[in-house]
């Protein structure tokens, strides 16, 4: 049945097409929180995806990506999202959707997607931990090709709460210079950016959506998707994303919309930041590693490569 | 690189190495929404990725669009920037309509040629599906004269000029503005004129779906095309095409019993894009590529098809005896045909024309006829009736076959390219294999 989980095999839950977020949400809004304290060991699955080059092309175009031979690297997330939230909206989990706050993500991949790939996603979540403002929980998503995992993410998320004061949390690369040197991009980002995203990616949380929604849940106005933001930097970075590496961001200090930002990038393409044109502070942080050894070719159908 | 010299032009042949690009689509079908930058972009990586040239700094990348939106003023300076190029490689746009790719390639060829650039790649793209629709011309003036205005009683004066009709939107045409009548309509006045049959329309637009489908078959298009957005193939193409099953079509331009051009014998709308790489053999030894085929000479032609002297797309006709005159060759002297099937009939127009001694002697002012060519040299992999027409890709695809295949045929073989163009044009080349 489409968007809904078919079969519960013990602690799998499997989708044969993306669920809709909708309902989940609201449900999520609803309930509130939950207080479970450990986290289960469900996992989401979806197998045999073949994506909607359609889908590819409208994420890409709201994100900036010129649409390529391959998948926007970012682009597995979105086909993920939804049965992450799959499993955070579900009873047994210990932390309520609504009001978790992603605050890192980290994807590492080993060559690029191209839509002639078949991808098994699997989702899963670990490492419940103790923060300074709450607790910490990993959403971990992967996707196989083939039964070798070629992409995977994890996605950290924020419970606001009491605190653990002398929890240890990896932090940012410093980047204050880069943020305070001269130049940069200009991004203005109009006030429908939270909508336009929410129809690609189906998250649908209202805190990106208006400045009503946003204010009933306790933001002065919408504030634009963390994934959003990030996927409009990897694609400002363009040719200089490896084929295969290691992409990290740090969500800091949420884009409030609309507003105008400025990306710097750092000469060697490792670090780049997202900065409010006037004022304090950083809304994004991303660093990108290559990987150490040579990705294996892109598997590009239909083409021999005369010299590789 | 070259020896250091003084800035005397040295004239030395420009190579052409490969090409690359993507399959073609009919519009409104599988790159209905990819915009002309994502294609050229997407092409262009497809041609660094295969000739193992990232980061490379190339003398310089023409490319061109013939529909284009306003934003994309500067379209191929932003695909490379967008690729996997190096980004101080310097770009610009061409437009001469379906001639655009070509002219393109003759531009980097020339260059090269003439010692200014060591390198460059050379194509076009365009889509029919994600096509630049503008504002109501009445909603344009009226709202640039409210721009004009310096007080806010000015403005709203003109702003009363708004009008229910001017939400209606321009569409792009494939009208020649000066006749009013389509590229279909002229092109079935000129198929009259000639006497040309739907039989012998519908023959050459089958044997294009075959010559097409038996390239695919054998590989041809291994190292010239690369997937895009879950496409492999053309997907105009028809490996099952026959005459008979073309015969069936109604006629689609041209009116009464003697409308012969149907949607089969003519060229759909079709998004796409190409790009070739061309260099000199100093560049290409240094990179460890090999020359396919070189650039001997080219040829531009004009007519004027608005009085009625000529048919729109009847300029190839009156370049290709210049062009042979400057080559010293014939007509006969070649080893392939690239003739541009923007329609069946276009095609078999011009090669009657060549081959009648009042046209050549009244109007080329030949002393006799340039005579008929051998047709199975004629278009072998197949052209546009079946691999679309992307109006600027239509020249990078055809100057990369052509360049493969003379390889193949071994050095010293020559083929010759013709486009038509909107606005009575024609443009020519000569390539000769390496």
């Amino acid at each position: 049945m489409p968007g809904v989980a078919g079969t519960t095999a013990g602690t799998t839950l499997t989708f044969a097409t993306s669920p809709d977020l909708k309902p989940m949400f609201a449900r999520a809004v609803l309930n509130g929180r939950f207080s479970a304290d450990g986290l289960p060991q469900t996992v989401a699955e979806r197998r045999g995806i073949r994506v909607d080059v359609g889908h590819v092309v409208d994420y890409a175009h709201v994100c900036g990506f010129s649409v390529g031979t391959s998948l926007p690297m970012t682009y597995p997330h979105v086909l993920a999202f939804p049965l992450q939230v799959a499993l955070m909206s579900r009873r047994e989990f210990p932390l309520s959707l609504v009001g978790l706050v992603h605050v890192e993500n980290a994807i590492t991949w080993r060559r690029p997607l191209v839509p002639e790939d078949v991808l098994d996603l699997r989702v899963s979540a670990s490492g419940l931990r103790p923060h300074r403002r709450g607790r910490l929980v990993d959403l971990v998503n992967e996707v196989s090709v083939d039964g070798q995992v070629v992409w995977s993410g994890v996605s950290t998320y924020l419970a606001r709460g009491t605190g653990d004061p002398a929890a240890v949390s990896a932090e940012a690369p410093d980047v204050t210079e880069l943020a305070r040197s001269t130049g940069g991009a200009v991004w203005r980002l109009d006030e429908g950016t939270g909508r336009r995203y929410a129809r690609v990616s189906g998250d649908v949380n209202p805190i990106h959506l208006h400045a009503l929604t946003a204010r009933a849940l306790g933001f002065d106005r919408a504030i634009a998707h963390g994934m959003y933001t990030y996927a409009r930097v990897v694609s400002a970075l363009g040719p200089r994303v490896p084929a295969a590496g290691t992409s990290r961001v740090w969500f800091r200090k949420p884009v409030r919309l609309p507003s105008t930002v400025l990306l710097k990038v750092s000469p060697d393409a490792r670090h780049a930041v997202v900065v409010p044109r006037t004022g304090e502070g950083e809304h994004i942080v991303v660093e990108t590693t290559p990987a150490r050894r040579r990705p294996p070719p892109t598997r590009v159908p239909n083409t021999r490569f005369v010299k590789s | 690189m070259a020896a250091p010299r003084k800035s005397t032009p040295t004239v030395r042949r420009a190579a052409v190495l490969g090409g690359n690009r993507i399959p073609f689509a009919r519009s409104n079908g599988a790159y209905a929404k990819a915009s002309n930058q994502d294609m050229l972009t997407a092409t262009i990586d497809g041609l660094v990725a295969r000739h193992g040239i990232a980061g490379e700094r190339l003398g310089e990348v023409a490319g061109g669009a013939v529909l284009k939106h306003s934003r994309d003023f500067n379209l191929t300076r932003e695909a490379v920037l967008g690729s996997a190029l190096d980004p101080t490689t310097p770009a610009y746009d061409v437009q001469q309509a379906c001639g655009t790719g070509l002219e393109t390639a003759i531009l980097v060829a020339n260059k090269i040629t003439l010692g200014q650039i060591e390198s460059g790649a050379a194509g076009g793209t365009d889509t029919a599906s994600d096509a630049p629709i503008a504002v109501n011309e009445g909603l344009r003036e009226t709202l640039l004269a409210a721009n004009r205005a310096r007080t806010t009683g000015q403005r709203l004066k003109a702003l009363t000029g708004l009008r229910p009709g001017h939400l209606v939107p321009e569409i792009p045409k494939n009208l020649e503005p000066r006749t009013g009548l389509s590229m279909g309509e002229h092109m079935a006045l000129t198929t009259k004129e000639w006497g040309i049959t739907r039989e012998d329309q519908d023959e050459l637009a089958a044997l294009s779906h075959r010559h097409l489908a038996a390239a695919y078959e054998r590989g041809f298009f291994d190292d010239l095309v690369t997937s895009y957005l879950g496409l492999s193939r053309d997907n105009n193409l028809r490996a099952d095409s026959t005459t008979e099953k073309l015969a069936k079509l109604s006629p689609a331009f041209g009116k009464g019993d003697g409308a012969t051009m149907t949607a089969g014998n003519s060229t759909p709308l079709t998004d796409g894009a190409s790009m070739v790489l061309l260099g000199s053999d100093d560049w290409a030894a240094e990179h460890r590529l090999t020359p396919l085929a070189y650039f001997v000479d080219s040829e531009t032609a004009a007519v004027d098809y608005v009085h009625g002297a000529e048919g729109l797309l009847m300029a190839p006709a009156y370049a290709l005896p210049r062009l042979l005159a400057r080559a010293g060759m014939t007509l006969q002297d070649f080893d392939y045909y690239e003739i541009h099937e923007a329609f069946a009939a276009t095609v078999l127009c011009t090669l009657k024309a060549w081959e009648d001694p009042d046209f050549c002697k009244g109007r080329l002012g030949l002393d006799a006829p340039i005579g008929a060519i051998d047709r199975s040299k004629l278009n072998v992999n197949g052209s546009s009736l079946a691999a679309g027409h992307p109006f600027a890709a239509t020249g990078g695809r055809i100057v990369a076959s052509l360049a493969k295949q003379l390889h193949e045929k071994g050095a010293g073989s020559r083929g010759l390219i013709s486009i038509c163009a909107a606005g009575g044009q024609g443009v020519m080349a000569i390539l000769e294999g390496a």
